[in-house]
């Protein structure tokens, strides 16, 4: 299990990556973090929301309503280009933090 | 699913009740209900599955900082007006209190009726000689001494039900639902509501099918019809007692239910106004039969004792309990409408 404090700066990378084939909305967005994660990362309902607020402040991802399979009324999320272009910057951002941790970090204790 | 719902509900209890709160804490708990569904299938028991949501559920101080929300700035309501959030147990208080005093303001309403009935049934059965061989006329007065003890009581229970509801009062000056209340109450009213359809249709049934025992009792002759007119009024008193009973709660939820009123981008603001509570269903029917179940009797007496016509004037207590149930179907069949 991962601990949230470590993963902090990448949940928003972890929810745009999910947007970007497909609008989809909070529940399923969490159970796919569970699962890609092969259960080792559960993300939080208030970590989600925050970063679904964080988003659409930022204007990278949009919501809109709409009825659900058993007609439930659900927020569903959209990327937004800005977002797309955000989630590449992520992307290398994180090649660069690895590449730099990386240096630091011992294999054969 | 109550232990979530009361569970969100505390978490957001301190929190302003905006309209961003309300969509964020709705979207919340359906996320919430799905997990706990889809844990409770994959072999979870109840309080494995609650055990495992909540405790996924995280942290509201996150939410709080993300949102920048001036938690101390929420007691002012949007429109600079206080509202009273609801608590689950005003709710069902409330509900509560409306169920009793439908039933008691429907069973007074019974006791006018069945005194009435018993007025018209002990004169014709003085007149027909089957009352301990009393007179027509002390048969009347027995009558009238019965309507009067059956009446009392009646107007006992409709001062006892209005000052039952009184404590209630606040809710008529606007109160805000909370949206996990509004979702279980919603669901609560949807499960009643099998109920109050068959109690309406029961009592219109009643009503249409009353005047048939006076209409064939009275082929046999003018005292036999008189006991149909009897069995006329018990009928109608057993529907307006499903009216006024049904009608009273189902009022209550629609109440606290109220889709309009919204003010705002702000919390949804539900209000009553008093002008509609006066068309509601139970006081416009406390406020005719208060009228005229009296004043009906008045007359009764008054075109017996001065007249002698307590062989026809029974038939004002029959018209009356007629003109009741018609206005309680047409008030039922418009409401319905709206």
């Amino acid at each position: 299990m991962i601990s949230s404090d470590v993963i902090r700066g990448y949940n928003d990378t972890i929810i745009l990556y999910l947007l970007l084939d497909d609008d989809s909305y909070g529940y399923e967005i969490s159970k796919q973090i569970k699962e890609l994660s092969g259960e080792k990362y559960i993300i939080k309902e208030t970590t989600l929301y925050s970063a679904f607020n964080r988003l659409m402040k930022n204007g990278y991802i949009t919501s809109y309503h709409k009825e659900g399979t058993f007609g439930k009324r659900r927020t569903y999320y959209k990327i937004t280009d800005a977002g797309r272009n955000y989630y590449k910057e992520k992307c290398r951002e994180w090649e660069l933090t690895k590449e730099v941790i990386n240096q630091f970090i011992k294999e054969d204790l | 699913m109550d232990t979530i719902i009361t569970y969100l509900n505390n978490m957001f209890a301190p929190l302003p009740k905006t309209a961003e709160m309300k969509r964020i804490k709705e979207d919340l708990l359906a996320n919430m209900e799905d997990k706990y569904e889809e844990l409770k299938q994959s072999g979870k028991s109840e309080n494995e599955a609650i055990g495992i949501v909540i405790s996924e559920f995280g942290n509201i101080d996150e939410l709080v900082k993300e949102l920048d929300i001036d938690v101390a700035s929420e007691e002012a309501g949007e429109d600079g007006i206080e509202l009273t959030s609801l608590s689950d147990e005003q709710v069902d208080d409330y509900l509560d209190d409306s169920t009793k005093t439908g039933k008691l303001i429907g069973f007074g309403i019974v006791l006018c009726i069945v005194g009435s009935a018993s007025l018209v049934l002990l004169s014709q059965l003085a007149e027909n000689g089957l009352l301990f061989g009393l007179s027509q006329d002390s048969g009347a007065v027995i009558g009238v001494v019965t309507l009067f003890l059956l009446v009392a009581p009646a107007v006992g229970l409709f001062i006892y039900s209005g000052m039952v509801m009184e404590k209630h009062k606040y809710l008529g000056s606007g109160f805000y639902l909370p949206a996990d209340i509004r979702v279980s109450l919603e669901h609560k009213y949807e499960l009643d509501q099998r109920s109050f359809t068959t109690k309406l249709i029961a009592g219109v049934a009643l009503c249409i099918l009353s005047p048939a025992p006076l209409i064939l009792l009275s082929i046999i002759n003018d005292s036999a019809a008189v006991y149909g007119v009897v069995i006329l009024l018990l009928m109608v008193a057993v529907a307006i007692y499903l009216f006024v009973s049904s009608g009273t709660k189902q009022d209550a939820y629609r109440k606290l239910l109220k889709r309009s009123g919204k003010k705002g981008s702000g919390a949804s603001v539900d209000t009553w106004d008093d002008e509609e509570d006066e068309k509601s269903e139970p006081k416009i029917i406390r406020a005719i039969s208060a009228v005229l179940w009296p004043f009906v009797t008045i007359l009764f007496l008054i075109t017996g004792f001065f007249f002698h016509m307590w062989h026809i004037n029974w038939i004002l207590f029959a018209i009356a309990g007629l003109f009741l149930a018609m206005i309680n179907g047409v008030y039922s069949a418009v409401k319905e409408k709206a």
